[in-house]
């Protein structure tokens, strides 16, 4: 019942007692009509909502079927319904248990028409337990001036398709063996597929399927089994965005937003989350850590990407190792070529370097990509770069990674040269990629 | 006439059988009934963009109906009927062929009303036999809701 129908009724029922009390016909009369019109009222609501939820027809298609769990997958529902007069009608499309909603629409108002609607919508969930989850149905809110009602429908077809979620890395470490700094890098057997590491007491939330049944029989208590986990983690992806202050090659810049973005996506979808620093020069802007959520990832991005101040910059400095190696090389000039006329040049040269490396100072921007860093596992990187502009930073990022056995792949995005006339098949590449 | 809105032709209609009703029933409190028809006229000017309009003239025609009542039950029925057009059209109840049809099936129901309070003596017996019907035909509606939601709700 409405607001109205409720004052309506209550009015009806106070009318009621006042013809019991005093008796009085007239009092009856008022109330016994109020009450008729409200009955009358809502057998015609009734039949109304039958017709409007009979009508209701309902597709529902997934991006894909099955999925790991954790993994985002857009739903796409349309829905057929016929709105009668005076009335009007929202539909809640319902999830499947166990299913977070991350963006989308899950929900249409159809005002009243002739015709049959048709309406589509579309949404992404992230499943969180894996199993095989129907779809809740759907919920249909009916309402007019003077009642409403809301009916879930959970037919067959209302539930359909069935989500099949498939665990995620059954052999993986539990998260708090894996956020212990202890991790276990070794590599998996071939023909089983995993390795059993160790074994240990069983303790309250352990998967059942890993207990060793002859060894917790021997021992009379349950022992689990350790696996060696198939570690693999998602790569690490820097951009470098360029300097506000001079002119920027403008192609190449949305090239590189469009491949950085192609592979945020790819790389959420494939590990799950991922891990983005954002420089500009020798200066951090950001850095997303290990994000789940592919939207709010992409927001980030959208947010930094674009060219930024620069408080600090390198002017093509180079640094202390480069110095260290021109010093050396140096030193093996004077030593090969001694008694030359070149020595005195090497040697000035040489005593040059030594007074440049007494005063020059590790910046601290290596410092800071550092820590940053250790913060993240990851056993690769990709640099995304615009060709031109300073690039002595680069290097002050590729070190640190590359004393951790850590690969570096620097991909230099470069303008596309112009089509000719008669316009050749696309290529797929956008910028051109350079192993460092 | 065409241009006048259909529930102030109903109101028309409702001032012209109260006041027909006041004359012939020759009431001593004649002047009730005017002073409840203009409170009556006054809501239905005052609500004419107001949510919970139905409400509003439900509470301003029910003090009209018991004093009509109380003069003469026919005169009750009359502006139970005429009240109820007021409404219908105020709430755009009266569109089509359908609507119509129900309007006539509410009018027939009071007047049955009207014919079962006339034959009574006191407000008991028409009040249970009021409330059975009610209570049966709710019933009956459940019955077929329950049916309804197991077929689409599996409830």
């Amino acid at each position: 019942m409405r607001r109205c129908t409720q004052g309506i009724s209550l009015l009806s029922l106070l009318l009621f007692a006042i013809a019991l009390v005093l008796d009085d016909m007239a009092v009856l009369l008022a109330a016994a009509t109020l009450a008729f019109c409200i009955l009358g009222q809502y057998l015609a609501f009734d039949r109304t909502m039958r017709e409007t939820v009979r009508s209701v027809e309902l597709a529902r298609t997934l991006s894909r079927n099955p999925v790991r769990k954790g993994t985002s997958l857009k739903v796409t529902t349309q829905i057929s319904v016929r709105v009668p007069r005076r009335v009007h009608v929202r539909i809640f499309d319902l999830l499947p248990l166990q299913a977070a909603f991350i963006e989308g629409e899950t929900e249409i108002a159809l005002e009243p028409g002739p015709e049959v609607q048709t309406r589509k919508i579309s949404y992404t969930i992230v499943p969180v337990i894996h199993g095989e989850h129907p779809f809740s149905g759907l919920s249909v809110q009916v309402r007019n001036r003077f009642f409403e009602a809301t009916m879930h429908l959970t037919r067959k077809s209302d539930q359909e398709p069935v989500l099949s979620v498939q665990p995620s890395g059954l052999f993986a470490p539990p998260p708090s063996e894996m956020t212990d700094g202890s991790l276990d890098m070794r590599k998996t057997s071939a023909w089983s597929g995993s390795d059993v590491h160790s074994l240990r007491d069983y303790v309250t939330g352990d998967d059942l399927r890993h207990v060793d049944w002859k060894v917790s029989a021997k021992y009379t208590k349950l022992v689990i089994r350790k696996y060696t986990a198939p570690q693999s983690h998602p790569p690490l992806v820097i951009v470098d965005l360029p300097w506000k202050g001079a002119p920027y090659p403008e192609k190449a810049f949305s090239l590189m937003i469009s491949e950085v973005t192609g592979m945020v996506r790819h790389t959420v979808h494939t590990y799950q989350y991922i891990s983005v620093l954002i420089i500009c020069g020798p200066n951090i802007v950001h850095l997303i850590r290990e994000e789940k959520n592919i939207s709010r990832c992409i927001a980030a991005l959208q947010e930094r990407m674009h060219p930024s101040d620069r408080f600090v910059h390198f002017y093509h400095t180079t640094d202390r190792s480069d110095i260290r190696s021109r010093l050396r090389e140096a030193e093996n000039r004077i030593f090969d070529e001694h008694g030359a006329k070149t020595i005195p040049y090497y040697e000035c040269l040489r005593d040059q370097y030594e007074q440049v490396l007494d005063n020059i100072r590790t910046p601290a921007f290596t410092g800071q990509v550092s820590r940053a860093l250790s913060q993240i596992t990851f056993s690769e990187a990709f640099l995304f770069t615009l060709e031109g502009g300073d690039t002595s930073h680069i290097r002050h990022v590729v070190r640190p990674l590359r004393t951790r056995n850590i690969k570096v792949q620097t991909r230099i995005i470069r303008t596309p040269p112009p089509e000719p006339e008669p316009a050749p098949a696309s290529s797929p590449a956008a910028g051109t990629g350079v192993p460092s | 006439m065409s241009s006048i809105p259909a529930e102030h032709q109903w109101f028309l209609v409702m001032a012209a059988g109260v006041a027909l009703a006041t004359i012939l029933l020759n009431s001593p409190v004649w002047y009730l009934n005017v002073l409840l028809g203009l409170l009556f006229l006054g809501v239905l000017l005052l609500t004419a963009t107001w949510r919970d309009r139905a409400f509003y003239l439900v509470c301003a025609g029910e003090p009209l109906v018991i004093l009509c009542g109380i003069q003469n039950l026919w005169a009750g029925v009359f502006v139970v009927c005429t009240l109820a057009g007021i409404l219908c059209s105020a709430l755009n109840l009266l569109e089509s062929r359908e609507d119509k049809q129900q309007f006539g099936i509410f009018l027939g129901m009071v007047v049955l009303i009207g014919l079962l309070i006339q034959f009574s003596n006191h407000v008991l017996l028409p009040l249970i036999i009021l409330g059975v019907v009610a209570f049966a035909i709710l019933l009956v509606q459940s019955i077929r809701m329950y049916q309804f939601r197991k077929q689409y709700t599996g409830a």
